[in-house]
């Protein structure tokens, strides 16, 4: 009974996201006011951002997230990590999960430093727990140089290995990445991946939203391939990343898009 | 997660966020943490100056009459002032991690306790100073009534602090409504003059009696250096239960406006 318990890290069962957007969007009381007064009202537009998605992750099996842009990958792992409540559908997580996105959770006013501090809180960790984590972050991220700077002067290269290297020190069970290390430079991708891996070894399970079909094969068992919306293909990861690959090289690249 | 899990996390964020308010306010400066004793001191003496050597008032504690009651209002300006946009300001960590969204008015309202506390310092320097030259005796225990009064006090800004910071999201032009109110919430409280020459039976003094923010001066008044002068005992206790009232009707309020509009932020900030 109990195995059958724990035999998942993550189930997403038939999940819907819908966004109403309003067609006029208004930010000031003034508008609303000359709005109400020329008999305008606000309409809002539904936008169905995820229909009907299943998956489940097993504990330390991995899952890559493939599709075009727009499709709602980001999204669904913004549901996952619970920043966005679902419309309908249920999540079943069990264990700590990570988001890392590009520019994850920074004040681009504060320094490196506060960053780490403030970044380590929200994931949990006292600032007494963090001093001990520090340096091995700042090394991980290459940025001994620059921990008193802040992070508005940083390139986008260097606020995602700053991302990268406090995330991966937390040792969450689930990491969400995010089409991150499509930033950093050959050699930081390439530390990252064998850390990644590293990491896989040792329990940690990962949700691979990527544009590289290559790393997707290389560390994720599982793929799920969403488009406009909808799922295409879920499955192990050859076999999906296979037709995925068709799909965008077949006669109809642009209708993909959108 | 545990409840006592999700408070201590939430401790530790909020005192980060503190921590970094404080940082960034005075970061290109020479002097850097120095300039919060200095800015509030170099600032009452230019109150100082200008109100009781122009405006001429025969009161020779006027000074602290003055500073005492402009440093609370500061406080009130300051922490509802940097509330009122810190949801909005903070959204590149409200759509990329999950936190709760409270944590930044609340914190921004901390933030602004810690920079009371030195322009507290300052107002106790330039008492000390009155009490070495002009000989008035200023220092006794009712100084403790502060303790007493700044929970109410809190409670008081952040109920305000949440309202205006779930309605900035959705109507941005708050801030200029709001500057303009604190104005006229300046004028209408007595910080810069005083009651003995306002009729009982006067119209001002009836908008005064519904004004909280009189019941506030009076109370951090009487407690800092008052009822030491006028050699009474602890500031009136009735007025200190008064002030917990408002500040539960502030949250309150506050927390009424704040809940429902709560899970529409995402999708405005």
């Amino acid at each position: 009974m109990e195995e059958k318990e724990t035999d998942y890290l993550l189930k997403i069962e038939n999940l819907n996201m819908e966004f109403k957007m309003p067609a006029l969007r208004f930010d000031t009381l003034k508008e609303r006011m000359v709005n109400f007064f020329k008999g305008k009202r606000v309409k809002s537009r539904r936008l169905q951002v995820l229909d009907n998605i299943n998956c489940e992750i097993k504990k330390g099996e991995s899952l890559g997230v493939i599709g075009h842009n727009g499709a709602g990958k980001s999204t669904l792992l913004k549901i996952v990590a619970g920043i966005y409540r679902p419309t309908a559908g249920k999540v079943d997580l069990k264990g700590s999960v990570v988001l890392l996105n590009l520019g994850a959770g920074f004040d681009m006013e504060a320094t490196a430093e506060e960053n780490v501090y403030l970044n380590g809180a929200i994931l949990g960790f006292s600032r007494k727990q963090m001093k001990k984590r520090f340096k091995s972050i700042i090394e991980f991220a290459e940025l001994e140089d620059f921990v008193k700077m802040p992070l508005k002067n940083f390139s986008s290269g260097m606020v995602s290995r700053l991302g990268f290297a406090i995330a991966i020190d937390v040792h969450p069970d689930l990491l969400l990445v995010d089409e991150v290390l499509s930033v950093g430079d050959a050699n930081f991708q390439k530390k990252c991946i064998e850390k990644i891996n590293e990491m896989k070894k040792s329990g940690v399970s990962f949700m691979f939203v990527s544009h590289n079909i290559a790393q997707v094969k290389n560390l994720c068992e599982n793929t799920l391939w969403i488009e406009n919306s909808k799922v295409m293909g879920y499955g192990p990861s050859e076999e999906i990343c296979k037709k995925y690959y068709d799909y965008c090289t077949g006669n109809r690249p642009e209708s993909a898009k959108n | 997660m545990s409840t006592i899990k999700q408070w201590s996390k939430n401790r530790n964020i909020v005192h980060e966020l503190i921590r970094k308010n404080i940082k960034t306010q005075y970061r290109n400066s020479i002097l850097g943490v120095f300039w919060s004793v200095l800015n509030p001191l170099l600032n009452m003496l230019v109150m100082w100056l200008v109100f009781s050597q122009f405006f001429g008032q025969n009161d020779p504690l006027y000074p602290i009459y003055l500073l005492a009651g402009n440093i609370i209002f500061q406080f009130l300006r300051s922490s509802t002032t940097m509330s009122m946009t810190s949801i909005v300001n903070n959204r590149g960590l409200l759509t990329k991690v999950k936190i709760d969204q409270y944590l930044f008015p609340l914190s921004s309202t901390l933030s602004s306790l810690v920079n009371f506390g030195f322009s507290f310092l300052s107002l106790l320097i330039i008492m000390l100073f009155m009490q070495l030259i002009g000989g008035y005796s200023l220092f006794g225990y009712q100084i403790l009534g502060i303790l007493l009064m700044l929970p109410a006090f809190l409670l008081f800004q952040y109920g305000i602090s949440l309202f205006l910071s779930a309605i900035y999201v959705f109507c941005r032009d708050i801030q200029h409504l709001y500057t303009v109110f604190l104005t006229l919430w300046t004028y209408i409280t007595p910080v810069f003059f005083k009651l003995d020459r306002l009729d009982v039976n006067s119209f001002a003094y009836k908008i005064l009696k519904l004004n909280p923010m009189y019941y506030f001066l009076t109370y951090f008044r009487d407690s800092v250096y008052n009822m030491c002068y006028l050699g009474g005992g602890m500031a009136s206790w009735k007025m200190l239960g008064l002030l917990y009232l408002l500040g539960l009707v502030s949250i309150a309020i506050g927390y009424a406006v704040y809940l429902p509009l709560k899970k529409k932020f995402i999708n405005y900030i």
